[in-house]
Order: C-alpha cells, then sequence, then structure tokens
C-alpha cells in the first residue's frame, strides 16, 4: 500500500515537475514551427523567474509576479526578434547570447538587490488548486485534479496550440514560414508580424514556465534555478517533433525521471545516500541525451528552421 | 520544326491608342526604371503596354530584364521611378497582395509551392481570410476550377509527391482560385518535355479563350511565335520593340534580342575512341535513403561527349555525386580505365583525372569569399608550382591566375579579387578554366550553361567542344534538351534511376525521346 501511495505522489510529482518543460516547450514549438531556432529559450525563462520573483516580492502580491514573469519573458523573447528577425543575425548565436545576458543581469540584480547576494524566500507561493469535485476521484484526483494552475494551464494549451497550428489560418501561414520564408513572402504574407506573433506567444509560456519555478515551485529566486531546463525544452521540442502532443508526451517523460530522481530514496530507501541522490540528478539528462540520439534520428523539422532569411531579394 | 502561329488574326487588325491611360491595356508601364543595389541596371525607362485578354511574350536573354519587371508589377521588387496603370488607372504595387488584390498572379522561375504541404494547403494559404481555416470551401474552390480548366489534380497529394509538370499546373490553378485575371508566367516551359509544352501551351490557349491576359516571360524565339499574340523584345533593360507576332521571324527577333548575334558555327561531331568511364549497374540512395539510381550502366569514350537527357529528379544528380565520390554507392562499380573507383575519396578520384563542373557553382563550384586566383588553384593547391614542400607560394598563384584569365576571357578587376565580385557566366568560365587546366581524362559537365547568357553558353560549349578534341571524354548532364542535341554524341535517356534509351544524334526521334524522359515508353 505505500508503494502504491508513492507511486501515486510520484506521478503527481511527474506533472509537477513537467509543467515548466511543457509550458516551455510549447512556447519553443510554435516558435520552431515559425522557422525560428530560439536557443533564448532558457534565458527567457531565466528572466521570467527573476522578474516574476521580484514582482511577487517587492509588490507583495503572487499574481502580480505572474504578470511581470509573463512581461519579462516577452521581453526577452522579442530581444530575440530584434536580433533574428529585423537584424537578420545568426539564430543560434543570437539566442546562446541572450542567455548569456539573462544570466549575467539576473546575477548582478541578485547581488546588488540583496545582501549576500542571495534572495529571501516569499511568503507565499502558487499552491495545489484542487478542482471541486474532480480532486475527490481515487488516483486521479490526486494525481491530475490537485495541482497548481500551471499544470492545469499546460495542460490546457496542448490541445489548443495544436488546433491553432493545424486549423487555423494563422497556424497555416506560421508553417508556411517555418517551411519557406521568402515563398511565404511571395505569397503575400508578412513574414516579421507573423514571427513576432509567434514569438509574442513564446514570450508569454517561457515567462510563465521560468515565473511558476519561484512564485509556485521553490519560492526563492537564485541564477541557477533554471538549471537546463530551457535547453531540455528545446530537445523535447525536437523529440516530440514539433507537434504540441509531442512536447506533452516528451515533458512527461523528463518529468518522470526527474520527479523519479527526487523520490528514489522514497521509493528504495536503501538506495538512499547523498552520492547516489546527486548520480540520480543526472538522470534527466542523461535521458535528454539518448532520447534525442533515439528519437531524434532522420526526424525533419521545418525546412527553414535556424536559417537566416538573407539579405537578397 | 515547323512553327504553327497559334495567334488569331483579332489581334492584327486591332488599333488602339497607345496612352496609358487607355482601359484596353490590362496593364501599362511607363517609364520603368530599376537599378539594384549593387549597381546593375535592370530596367531603364521600360515602357509596354499589355492588351488585355492578349498572350504577349517578352522576349529576351538571361540577364535583359524581363523577371525583375515581372517582379515589379507582382510586388515583390519596387521600381526607382516609372508609373504602372491597371486598366487605364495608376496604380501603387507595394507588395504582393496589392498585386493580388488587382488581379494580378505570377508563376515564378522557381515555384512558390511549399513542398512539405498539400495541393489544398497551398491554396489554403493564399484563399485563407478567415480566422479558421474552412477547407471544404477551399475544396470547392479548387474543384470549380479544376472543372473549367479540366485539370485534374488531387487536392490530398503532397507537392513534393508531384512531378515538376504538375506541380506547375497546381501553380496556375492556385492564381486562378485566386480569381486572377493577369497571369505571368516565368520561363514556364523549362521544367518542361516537349510533349509536356504542346499540352501547357494548349492550356495556355483556354486561359486566353476564357478571357485571361497572360504574360510569358521566355527566351526561346520559337516558343514566342508560336503561342503569342505580340512580342516585346528585352535587351539590357531596355524594350527594343513591340511586334505583333504575326509580323515576326526567327531571323528578325535573333536580330533585336542580340546586338551583333553570329549565326552559330557548326559543331563537328566527335571521333570516340576507346571507353575511359564504365559505370556498371550502379545503385545509389538519395538523401532520403530511397534508391536514386537502380542498376544503372553507362560508358563514355575518349573524346566523346555522352549527353544524359532526362527530366530533373530521375537519378541525374546522385548519378554524378557517386562517380565524383561525394555520394555512398550502394552496389555496382565505376571504373576508370581499369581502375576501380567506386567509393573512394574525392580526392584520389580528382587525381585520377575526373574533373567536375557542378549545378550549384555557387555552393560547389568556387568558394566565393576567396580570391579568383586561390579559386583557379583550389585542386591543385599542394603540387608544385603552387607550392613548395607545402608552403603556399602565391605569386605562381597569381601568375597561374593571369594566364587563365586571358586564355578564358574571364572578366575580373583584377586576378585576387574576391569570386562573388564576379557575374554568373564569369563564375562558370572560372570553374571551366580550373577543371580543364587540370588535365582531366573525364569531364563531367552538370548544366554548365544554366543561367548563362546566350554569349557565355556559346563560349562554354565551344571549350567543351574543344576538350573533346583533345580525347577528352565528357558525360554532359543537363535538363536543357537543345544543349544536349547540340553537343551529344551520344544521348543516353535516363528515367527513375536507370538508363531507358539511346539515341545517336543521326537517328534522333524527339517525339520518342520525350516520351522516354517521361517514362512512357
Amino acid at each position: 500500500m505505500i508503494e502504491f501511495l508513492a507511486l501515486t505522489g510520484l506521478a503527481a510529482a511527474t506533472l509537477r515537475v513537467a509543467a515548466p518543460l511543457l509550458l516551455a516547450s510549447l512556447g519553443e514549438t510554435i516558435a520552431e514551427r515559425g522557422g525560428m531556432l530560439n536557443l533564448g529559450l532558457q534565458g527567457a525563462m531565466l528572466v521570467g523567474a527573476f522578474s516574476g520573483f521580484m514582482g511577487a516580492y517587492f509588490a507583495g502580491s503572487l499574481w502580480i509576479g505572474l504578470i511581470s514573469a509573463i512581461i519579462g519573458g516577452i521581453l526577452t523573447t522579442l530581444l530575440f526578434g530584434i536580433l533574428v528577425i529585423n537584424l537578420d543575425l545568426d539564430q543560434v548565436v543570437s539566442g546562446l547570447a541572450i542567455n548569456l545576458l539573462a544570466s549575467g543581469l539576473t546575477l548582478y540584480f541578485t547581488r546588488v538587490l540583496f545582501t549576500g547576494g542571495v534572495s529571501p524566500y516569499l511568503g507565499e507561493l502558487f499552491g495545489p488548486m484542487p478542482i471541486p469535485f474532480l480532486c475527490n476521484m481515487p488516483v486521479l484526483g490526486e494525481v491530475l485534479f490537485t495541482q497548481t494552475g500551471f499544470v492545469y494551464l499546460g495542460l490546457v494549451s496542448v490541445p489548443l496550440i495544436y488546433v491553432l497550428l493545424t486549423k487555423t489560418s494563422f497556424g497555416l501561414r506560421l508553417r508556411s514560414i517555418g517551411e519557406d520564408p521568402v515563398i511565404a513572402s511571395y505569397l503575400g504574407i508578412n513574414v516579421v508580424k507573423m514571427r513576432y506573433a509567434a514569438l509574442l506567444a513564446e514570450g508569454i509560456l517561457a515567462g510563465l514556465a521560468g515565473g511558476l519555478l519561484t512564485i509556485s515551485m521553490f519560492n526563492t529566486f537564485d541564477p541557477r534555478i533554471v538549471a537546463a531546463r530551457g535547453f531540455v525544452a528545446v530537445s523535447i521540442v525536437i523529440l516530440g517533433r514539433w507537434n504540441p502532443w509531442g512536447a506533452l508526451a516528451g515533458s512527461l517523460l523528463f518529468g518522470f525521471t526527474e520527479a523519479l530522481s527526487l523520490r528514489i530514496g522514497i521509493i528504495f530507501p536503501e538506495l538512499s545516500g547523498a552520492s547516489i541522490n546527486q548520480l540520480f540528478a543526472l538522470l534527466p539528462y542523461l535521458v535528454a541525451l539518448v532520447a534525442l540520439v533515439v528519437g531524434g534520428r532522420g526526424v525533419r523539422g521545418p525546412a527553414s528552421l535556424g536559417k537566416r532569411i538573407g539579405r537578397e531579394r | 520544326m515547323a512553327i504553327t502561329p497559334l495567334s488569331s488574326p483579332f489581334f492584327e487588325k486591332r488599333e488602339v491608342n497607345s496612352t496609358p491611360q487607355n482601359e484596353e491595356y490590362a496593364i501599362f508601364l511607363k517609364n520603368i526604371s530599376k537599378t539594384f543595389p549593387n549597381g546593375t541596371v535592370a530596367n531603364q525607362d521600360v515602357t509596354l503596354g499589355i492588351l488585355r485578354g492578349e498572350v504577349h511574350a517578352i522576349l529576351g536573354e538571361n540577364g535583359a530584364g524581363k523577371t525583375t519587371l515581372m517582379r515589379i508589377i507582382s510586388g515583390i521588387l519596387k521600381p526607382d521611378k516609372g508609373e504602372i496603370f491597371i486598366d487605364g488607372k495608376p496604380v501603387k504595387i507595394r507588395d504582393p497582395r496589392d498585386a493580388s488584390r488587382l488581379g494580378i498572379g505570377m508563376v515564378h522561375q522557381h515555384f512558390t509551392l511549399i513542398p512539405e504541404f498539400t495541393v489544398r494547403e497551398n491554396i489554403a494559404l493564399v484563399l485563407a481570410t478567415s480566422p479558421w481555416l474552412d477547407l471544404k470551401k477551399v475544396d470547392e474552390k479548387i474543384a470549380a476550377v479544376s472543372k473549367d480548366m479540366g485539370l485534374e489534380i488531387d487536392p490530398e497529394s503532397k507537392i513534393e509527391s508531384l512531378p515538376v509538370g504538375k506541380r506547375q499546373l497546381v501553380e496556375i490553378l492556385r492564381l486562378l482560385c485566386q480569381d486572377v485575371r493577369i497571369l505571368i508566367l516565368d520561363e514556364p516551359t523549362s521544367v518542361l518535355t516537349p510533349i509536356e509544352v504542346d499540352s501547357f501551351f494548349k492550356m495556355i490557349m483556354n486561359l486566353k479563350s476564357s478571357g485571361k491576359t497572360v504574360v510569358l516571360i521566355t527566351h526561346k524565339m520559337k516558343e514566342a511565335l508560336q503561342i503569342s499574340d505580340r512580342i516585346t523584345v528585352l535587351r539590357g533593360g531596355r524594350v527594343i520593340r513591340t511586334i505583333p507576332t504575326s509580323d515576326a521571324n526567327e531571323a528578325l527577333l535573333a536580330s533585336l534580342v542580340v546586338e551583333g548575334m553570329l549565326p552559330a558555327p557548326t559543331l563537328v561531331r566527335g571521333t570516340p575512341g576507346d571507353i575511359i568511364l564504365k559505370v556498371e549497374s550502379l545503385k545509389v540512395k538519395d538523401d532520403r535513403g530511397r534508391i536514386a539510381v537502380d542498376g544503372l550502366n553507362l560508358t563514355v569514350r575518349s573524346g566523346e561527349i555522352v549527353g544524359i537527357a532526362g527530366v530533373a529528379g530521375n537519378g541525374q544528380k546522385e548519378l554524378v555525386e557517386a562517380i565524383t565520390g561525394l555520394r555512398k554507392v550502394e552496389s555496382g562499380a565505376v571504373k576508370l580505365l581499369s581502375q576501380d573507383i567506386t567509393n573512394k575519396p574525392t580526392r584520389f578520384i580528382i587525381e585520377k583525372g575526373i574533373s567536375y563542373i557542378p549545378e550549384d557553382r555557387m555552393h560547389r563550384g568556387v568558394v566565393l569569399t576567396m580570391g579568383v586566383h586561390e579559386n583557379l588553384a583550389l585542386k591543385c593547391i599542394e603540387k608544385p608550382p603552387m607550392s613548395k614542400s607545402k608552403i603556399i607560394d602565391r605569386r605562381s598563384m597569381v601568375k597561374n591566375a593571369e594566364s587563365l584569365i586571358s586564355k578564358f576571357s574571364i572578366k575580373a578587376s583584377d586576378p585576387c579579387t574576391s569570386v562573388e565580385n564576379l557575374s554568373g557566366g564569369n563564375i562558370q568560365k572560372l570553374i571551366v578554366a580550373r577543371e580543364l587546366s587540370n588535365g582531366g581524362l573525364v569531364l563531367i559537365a552538370e548544366q554548365p550553361t544554366a543561367g548563362l547568357d546566350i554569349k557565355a553558353s556559346e563560349a562554354v560549349h565551344q571549350k567543351l567542344v574543344e576538350l573533346r578534341s583533345m580525347g577528352v571524354g565528357i558525360l554532359l548532364v543537363s535538363s536543357d534538351l537543345d544543349e544536349i542535341m547540340k553537343l551529344s554524341d551520344r544521348i543516353c535517356v535516363i528515367f527513375g534511376g536507370k538508363i531507358v534509351g539511346e539515341f545517336m544524334p543521326e537517328n534522333l526521334d524527339v517525339e520518342r525521346l520525350s516520351r522516354l524522359m517521361l517514362g512512357a515508353d
């Protein structure tokens, strides 16, 4: 019975830790379908985490934290947009530059604003919001319906973004830009506008993904808080074959390994011990590597992904 | 070949006052000029009227400014000067959407279909106005237009699975679904076999009889004479003359298209010697892992030009890459003289005497940002005199460049200038110079004159013939059937990765050749 409870807990934890990956990879899916490989996702999450924390801490309201997390995410992806859309710079280099900038700035402000460079803890955080009635179901009630708002939002976004990409004119246009922006522009599609719209969506989702780390999960800010979640989210997009449902599956896979690595000591008490735990913390990244090698083979993404539009025309 | 003009007598008698405001003109261009940022003058003071309901051919060499002019009309480029009138009213065409609102649509030489999308999605892309994709409405439109035009296209099929000729029809279908009144077609027949051209021309006549105005960009005089009502000749970005097709003939047009054009010298046939290149039941896969060359057999003799005729995408690219060592051979053999060069490193193959003029000359033929002298020395850089004990001798590189520049009349400001400053024709001359100066046994020439003007093409052809008379065996892969027929001592037809037919020039049957190219025989 104890083992069963542990498994239910593991499933619930899987969803909880998958949420930031899911939100971020959904955002990246939208951007990449429009032909933009935004490695700056990591930076956008970090800025989201930082601004979310700052908003919540200084205004004393989690809701203001939520809004400022979204704004932080948007500003970061829009900066990426200026670099790759307006200036037509290399996408990979621009993304990496944004990551460096984000980690530099957040580190700087943390040091400047807080004594000892350590952020204080928030008094409250966005906790689980049990859904009435549904949360009383056996097993599913705890796994699915006693989660934070971020988890619900991520899960609801999957079908919505799927519909957006496949059933709307916006989605069709965006995908055509991802295949060939020059052809799309010949067909009278406003490539600049469409790409900024995609980055706006990514910014919101990445800001939420980062914000949830500070205002819902750890209730403090640390410049290393995002860990490599942004990069993991980018690989989830590839694994998920640029499809929101695939992003969900990938996020759950990584969420599961992460949750497992956190709980391995609870499920198998005989395995606990500091060095073993550290080793298990590597598990998600190892899975990322293996999954990309196995699942990422011969996968063809949007044809113009990562390419510069070029100056000629 | 006899040319039967399809034009109606109606246009011969039609007299129009040539003011831009005249509503009989579907399009009237007034004093259009366009200069590109790099200084190329593409159009200069072009004034031109296209009558409603006519088929109007814009004839000229590559680089005469035809495409630029049409891109201005379709809103992709903006003119520096000049006015555009549609149906007698002055208009501003800022982007392709403006053009399509005015009922103008263009089929580009490089198609603007998304290969990953289906026919339906490609058409929905331009029709979609509501936020929700209404695919049923798109299907209805496709069905209605297809029925009118007698086209049979499955909206479910993915573009990349369609042959080139069909893709072109999808382009036209898409324009018609947008209710375009004026269709601009840029070199539409360059991707078609002679049989397909015939049915394509029938469709143009259909379009005309349904009241559409068709502008046909071409560099082929025969085509212009066969299909159009009026012909405008462009040269060096200027309008040389607009004439009714009934008043035109090939000699007149030739004199208008090229200034001081000399009649092409008649080419002598080669005297083939022994077999030097032998390809035996070769199997090669394409990028997606499908068999692209499927048990192909081929020989090339010394002093012989073997032409490979075929519709693009039938294994030509993979064949060439397998011979030159750029692509893995799955099975079979490539032999140079008695030596097996199958799956040998490219370096080894080059040194054994295979030269290569690649189709993608900008990316595979030269290093664009490097100097002319460096590019000319690329294949012999590690040998004296270019380098001594592995240290490059810049002076001999420059000397080598100077001698090749004058021998091949390459236009370059100095021997060390970056290759990106050269025109397409001169880059091709540079590649030819490098490949020919290496003293190879076999030359693989892949689309050697694609995109070159008549004079540059002629120069390349002369060099190939010269090389043949020196005993080099040449494998000429080209989608330009005229080029194949002009140069080849033997023509092999490739279809589905196999050689499906072979002709000697003296018993060439063009009809049968094009059927073979389509795999219909």
